[in-house]
């Protein structure tokens, strides 16, 4: 492969997709992932996460910027390109005319699996997908999360380095969302690069090494799930209190911690987010007491992704000057660098 | 890993034999899709020789010559009725493709995109062959005679095969536009009916009012029937262009597959145009 140069499974630059209705879907993402991560792009229904991935994957042409995948040019060689990426749509896409294995074996001669090997490798992804038992059933009387898992074996027919998932997930029970992390997790250990979208926030913690959020086709963070919790800042305080009104908690709260935290009433009392919430909560609470305000319940984590998420989407001025915080600490706008 | 990068086997052949044989499974997997398609064309067949049979008769023997039975007559035009509504699963296909995702799975896949399509079209050239084949083999059993025999029997389906080009094309621009089955079912079958019946299909061109004997002279199914039962009754049938210059049935053959060709290509053309832009991969 004199073509791969670089070890980038992806190297995106400045990539925009405007539709012929003007719509501007993405504006300017850059992308750098290396060979072998695991990586996860977030944002809501609409933030331009499924014209990215269709754009890496040829089925859509960007109308600016650079897309090289796999080392091969996206516009120059869009076959080489196809031959080396593995596509699991958002929309499960199989054959219900078709058996589990007619399918996996249509997508093995189009991707030129040579006969030899050719039997082999669909036994192998029908144990992967754990289909072999239903292997010669036609796919229209599978469930939900079988299709789901026939479409993810033929995506990796031809071993690619490199799979995209849009949202391979979503409306999968809990069990059958677990059973395809697993086989995401495994081929990932096996080397092959991950390009994961889900609004599963969750889904994006436990999977990936590094994600990138992207809101109105921009990319408005970039890091390791870690780094980005840590950048909504320390611990999640959620105090229940027995009041109508939490105003007085909250304003309590706001004496007791200064600017030290962001605290903000919710639904049943308060949140305090702060560096120092765990060394401090249980004053806070006395203070509370004190002042007269009854405590029903309280809870103190660290903070998930969904917080991030939420900072991210609910503030406007954070990202508007591209400082998504310390850790990624190339920028907001910039998804490069390595693990 | 292996490297991905090279395909074992990366011709446009290959490409297409794959498709084929994709889609003629699938028409082996929905035997109930052949037969319901073959049935209307054959409950026509058998209810229009036993009732109109008797008055039929005597319109198509008008013209003199030697006379022929209304199987014979009708027979062609069943011939061409199976191939119109055979062509119309073609833009089905494409359209449940389309609504599955296969379609998209198979753009981004490194397929050749015209083998893609040459497969798919010639599996389904091939289900409309055998689907002529065995309405003329049920025409001879209700007592039609093929003049030409077997090699008769062939030609006709070669005409059908070239015949359905054009509704196929059509089928497909409907599908590729509307992007909805139920449209494309619709579309492709409200046409059928008055494209059948405002031809010389059922009576000769001349016991029609005048204004049927304006649409069928531009009628591509006219075209279609009268190439088919000129091979049926082995002498030029063609009453919408006078041609002379030939011998015998050549002077129907000719012209109409001339008309059919240029139509096929038209329409073929603009099908494989609007499929390109669909999978293209410009934004459009």
């Amino acid at each position: 492969m004199s073509e791969r140069e670089s070890r980038y499974a992806i190297d995106a630059r400045g990539v925009e997709v405007t539709y012929g209705d003007g719509t501007e879907a993405v504006r300017g993402v850059d992308l750098r992932i290396p060979e072998g991560e695991f990586f996860g792009f977030l944002g809501a229904n609409g933030a331009g996460k499924t014209t990215t991935i269709k754009t890496l994957v040829t089925l859509l042409s960007a109308t600016g910027g650079e897309i090289s995948i796999n080392g091969h040019d996206v516009d120059e060689s869009p076959r080489a390109v196809r031959q080396t990426v593995g596509y699991m749509a958002q929309e499960t896409a199989i054959d219900t005319d078709l058996t589990a294995r007619e399918n996996i074996q249509f997508a093995c001669e189009a991707y030129g699996v040579s006969g030899d090997a050719r039997a082999e490798r669909i036994d192998e992804l029908l144990d992967l997908v754990e289909l072999a038992d239903v292997q010669d059933k036609t796919a229209d009387g599978f469930s939900g999360g079988m299709k789901k898992r026939l479409d993810a074996a033929t995506a990796l027919v031809h071993e690619p380095p490199l799979v995209f998932l849009d949202e391979p997930t979503t409306g999968l029970d809990p069990k059958a969302r677990n059973r395809l992390w697993d086989y995401f997790e495994r081929i990932n250990e096996q080397g092959t690069t991950l390009f994961l979208t889900t609004q599963y926030l969750e889904e994006a913690d436990q999977l990936c090494d590094r994600l990138s959020l992207i809101r109105d086709g921009r990319i408005v963070a970039t890091g390791s799930p870690d780094e980005l919790k840590s950048q909504v800042g320390g611990q999640r305080l959620d105090i229940d209190v027995d009041a109508a009104d939490p105003e007085p908690a909250v304003a309590v709260a706001r004496e007791f911690f200064g600017t030290d935290a962001t605290i903000e009433p919710t639904d049943d009392g308060l949140g305090v987010t702060a560096e120092s919430a765990r060394e401090r909560g249980t004053d806070l609470l006395v203070a509370l007491r004190d002042a007269d305000i009854a405590v029903t319940g309280f809870n103190i984590r660290a903070p998930t992704l969904d917080d991030v998420f939420l900072a991210i989407t609910d503030d406007d001025d954070s990202l508007d000057g591209g400082n998504a915080g310390e850790p990624a600490s190339a920028g907001a706008t910039d998804a490069e660098g390595g693990r | 890993m292996s490297d991905a990068s090279r395909r074992a086997n990366d011709s446009f052949a290959w490409d297409v034999w794959v498709n084929f044989k994709r889609w003629t499974l699938k028409a082996v997997r929905n035997p109930f899709v052949l037969v319901v398609s073959l049935a209307q064309p054959i409950i026509f067949l058998v209810l229009f020789t036993q009732v109109f049979g008797g008055v039929a008769t005597g319109a198509i023997n008008r013209g003199g010559g030697a006379a022929i039975s209304y199987e014979t007559y009708l027979v062609p035009a069943i011939a061409i009725q199976v191939s119109l509504a055979a062509a119309v699963t073609s833009g089905i296909g494409l359209v449940e493709d389309i609504e599955e995702g296969s379609f998209e799975k198979i753009l981004v896949s490194p397929m050749h995109r015209s083998g893609v399509f040459l497969g798919k079209s010639t599996a389904e050239l091939l289900r409309i062959a055998a689907q002529i084949a065995i309405i003329l083999g049920l025409g001879t059993l209700l007592g039609a005679e093929i003049s030409g025999g077997v090699a008769g029997g062939l030609a006709i389906v070669g005409i059908g095969v070239l015949f359905s080009l054009w509704f196929m094309g059509l089928s497909n621009i409907i599908a590729v536009t509307t992007r909805d089955q139920e449209s494309t079912i619709i579309a492709s079958n409200v046409l059928q009916f008055p494209l059948l019946f405002l031809s010389t299909g059922f009576l000769p061109l001349e016991a029609l009012p005048d204004w049927v004997q304006a649409v069928a002279t531009v009628n591509p199914v006219t075209y279609g029937i009268d190439a088919a039962r000129a091979v049926m009754l082995g002498r030029d049938t063609m009453t919408v262009i006078e041609v002379t210059q030939f011998t015998g049935i050549w002077n129907t053959l000719v012209p109409a597959l001339v008309v059919l060709a240029v139509l096929d290509l038209v329409l073929g053309g603009i099908a494989v145009y609007l499929i390109g832009r669909a999978s293209s991969s410009d934004v459009a």
